[in-house]
């Protein structure tokens, strides 16, 4: 407050009218030694105390003087027990007549300038407390605030590694359907093929009942003797030319297995550098095989796979130099009958 | 009037001083206390309370500081108000209100026998001063002044603003200080 404003305060104080806070600046401010608002105020207070007088007076009770000299000790001095009077906390209107001390009584003088300065001494405290309080409690709530900040984000982190994690897991798992269609596809592929085997089994079946039907044939004699008795196989006699009079043949041919057998007897012995070859002649001559007589040989069977021999209306047997001829070159020994 | 020295003698425990003083002030502060506490025998109480309490502490009475009456007086009030909001703190309402009063107003005109004719005048100079007032100038200092009131309290209570409040406090106060001035500046006031 400035000088102005406690100056002006002074009526208000001498009526009474005065908060709390303001009366105790104000009479603060007179302890600071101001001399114009203290005799503003011993002013003001003079008339103030004269307000009574307007009013009408009451007569007190006759009893009420009796009781008041019989109450008072008069063993106790009024100074010894001012000594002894408990210091207020506070001043209170009026109080600057009633507590203030002439100078020339230091002791109790210094009683109201004490409890002044520790009336200010608590305002700083409990002011200082209040800031404290308030700047703890704040700091507080920011500590508050910046935990939930932290606390967002990391919530914020795990929501994103969530979401990523649940991207990761839903492509892991169009990877997985994908696969799954390819197995599918591939099971399905599996099926066809095996399908196919089964298929290629049961004519693997087929063809070996038909070689069990065969018999077992240990021996190519065995075996001639097994195709003699298999019904529509074609027969071809071949017999010795000029070049081997003696000598004769027959060749056996299975159409539905394709097979050929030759049994020749009485050729020649082939010379060193010499091979026989048996050919197939339809409208030219096509190498069926090759084959050899040694020394004291008398008979030779030939088997060998032929394909597209049908139509062949003449076998011959000629004698080629080794490894045989794309077509006959040398003496023919044996030939069939058409 | 009250001689200061007469305080003087009522600090070194002279009992016939004492006597003399409530003699000469009792009736004065008896009728503030009734005016404030609107009962007569809350008034006595308080009466007793005071004069020990002027006993044990006229030491401290400074006359520097004010008349004796004056110190008187504040005490008193002081006191008194201490009472009423101990009173409205615990929710008593006075069983005999101030209105109830004049009667005993009426009982009582004469002035006291110690009253002196300078008594008299300025009790008469007071009470004219006071009548001046405007009307709302004098609620405003008589509800500080006797019902113990803070400006802003009066301001809530008139429901005016609390400015105007201070304004009519400042200019009764000034114009009873102007009216009075001759009682004032007499040196033995009263």
């Amino acid at each position: 407050m400035t000088h102005e404003e406690l100056e002006e305060s002074v009526p208000l104080y001498a009526a009474g009218a005065l908060d709390k806070v303001e009366r105790q600046a104000l009479e603060a401010h007179l302890l600071s030694g101001c001399a114009s608002c203290h005799s503003a105020l011993k002013d003001y207070q003079s008339i103030a105390a004269l307000l009574p007088l307007s009013l009408s007076p009451i007569t007190t009770p006759r009893s009420l003087k009796a009781t008041i000299m019989a109450e008072r000790n008069p063993a106790s001095l009024p100074a010894e027990a001012a000594q002894n009077e408990p210091v207020r906390p506070s001043l209170e209107p009026g109080e600057w007549m009633e507590r203030l001390f002439p100078p020339v009584a230091p002791a109790r003088s210094s009683s109201l300038p004490w409890a002044l300065g520790f009336a200010a001494l608590l305002i700083v405290a409990v002011g200082g407390y209040a800031a404290w309080n308030v700047s703890t409690q704040r700091s507080i709530a920011t500590s508050n605030i910046q935990q939930l900040e932290v606390s967002l984000r990391e919530k914020s982190a795990r929501l994103a590694d969530l979401q990523r994690e649940i991207g990761d897991q839903t492509n892991a798992l169009a990877e997985l359907r994908n696969k799954l269609q390819q197995q599918t596809n591939e099971a399905s592929e599996a099926k066809g093929q095996l399908a196919q085997r089964e298929a290629e089994l049961e004519d693997i079946r087929a063809q070996l009942s038909q070689r069990s039907i065969a018999g077992a044939a240990r021996t190519p004699q065995d075996e001639l003797a097994t195709l003699l008795r298999i019904p529509n196989v074609k027969a071809v006699t071949l017999t010795g030319s000029d070049m081997a009079k003696r000598a004769a043949g027959f060749l056996l041919y299975d159409a539905r297995t394709q097979n050929v057998w030759l049994y020749s007897m009485n050729l020649p012995e082939s010379p060193a550098g010499t091979t026989y070859q048996l050919w197939a002649i339809r409208d030219k001559p096509i190498s069926i095989g090759t084959f050899q007589m040694d020394t004291g040989e008398t008979t030779h069977l030939l088997v060998k796979k032929v394909l597209s021999f049908t139509d062949a209306k003449t076998f011959a047997v000629s004698l080629e130099p080794s490894g045989g001829r794309p077509q006959p070159t040398g003496p023919i020994y044996l030939l069939s009958r058409s | 009037m009250i001689d200061p020295t007469l305080l003087a003698r009522v600090a070194k425990g002279d009992q016939q001083a004492f006597s003399q003083l409530y003699d000469h002030s009792s009736t004065l502060l008896f009728t503030l206390a009734v005016r404030i506490l609107g009962n007569r025998e809350e008034a006595a109480e308080l009466l007793q309370d005071v004069y020990l309490e002027v006993w044990r502490k006229v030491s401290c009475y400074d006359v520097g500081r004010g008349t004796p009456i004056a110190w008187l007086v504040t005490l008193t009030k002081s006191r008194a108000i201490d009472r009423l909001r101990a009173r409205a703190s615990r929710g008593y309402r006075a069983t005999t209100p101030l209105e109830a009063e004049p009667t005993a107003q009426l009982a009582d005109p004469g002035p006291s026998p110690l009253e002196t004719q300078a008594d008299q005048e300025l009790r008469m100079a007071v009470g004219t001063a006071v009548a001046e007032l405007p009307q709302a100038q004098q609620q405003a200092i008589e509800l500080a002044y006797y019902e113990g009131l803070s400006h802003t309290e009066i301001a809530a209570r008139l429901n005016q603003p609390l400015g105007t409040v201070k304004t009519r406090i400042k200019l009764g106060m000034s114009k009873l200080r102007e009216s009075l001035r001759q009682w004032g500046n007499h040196g033995e006031l009263p």
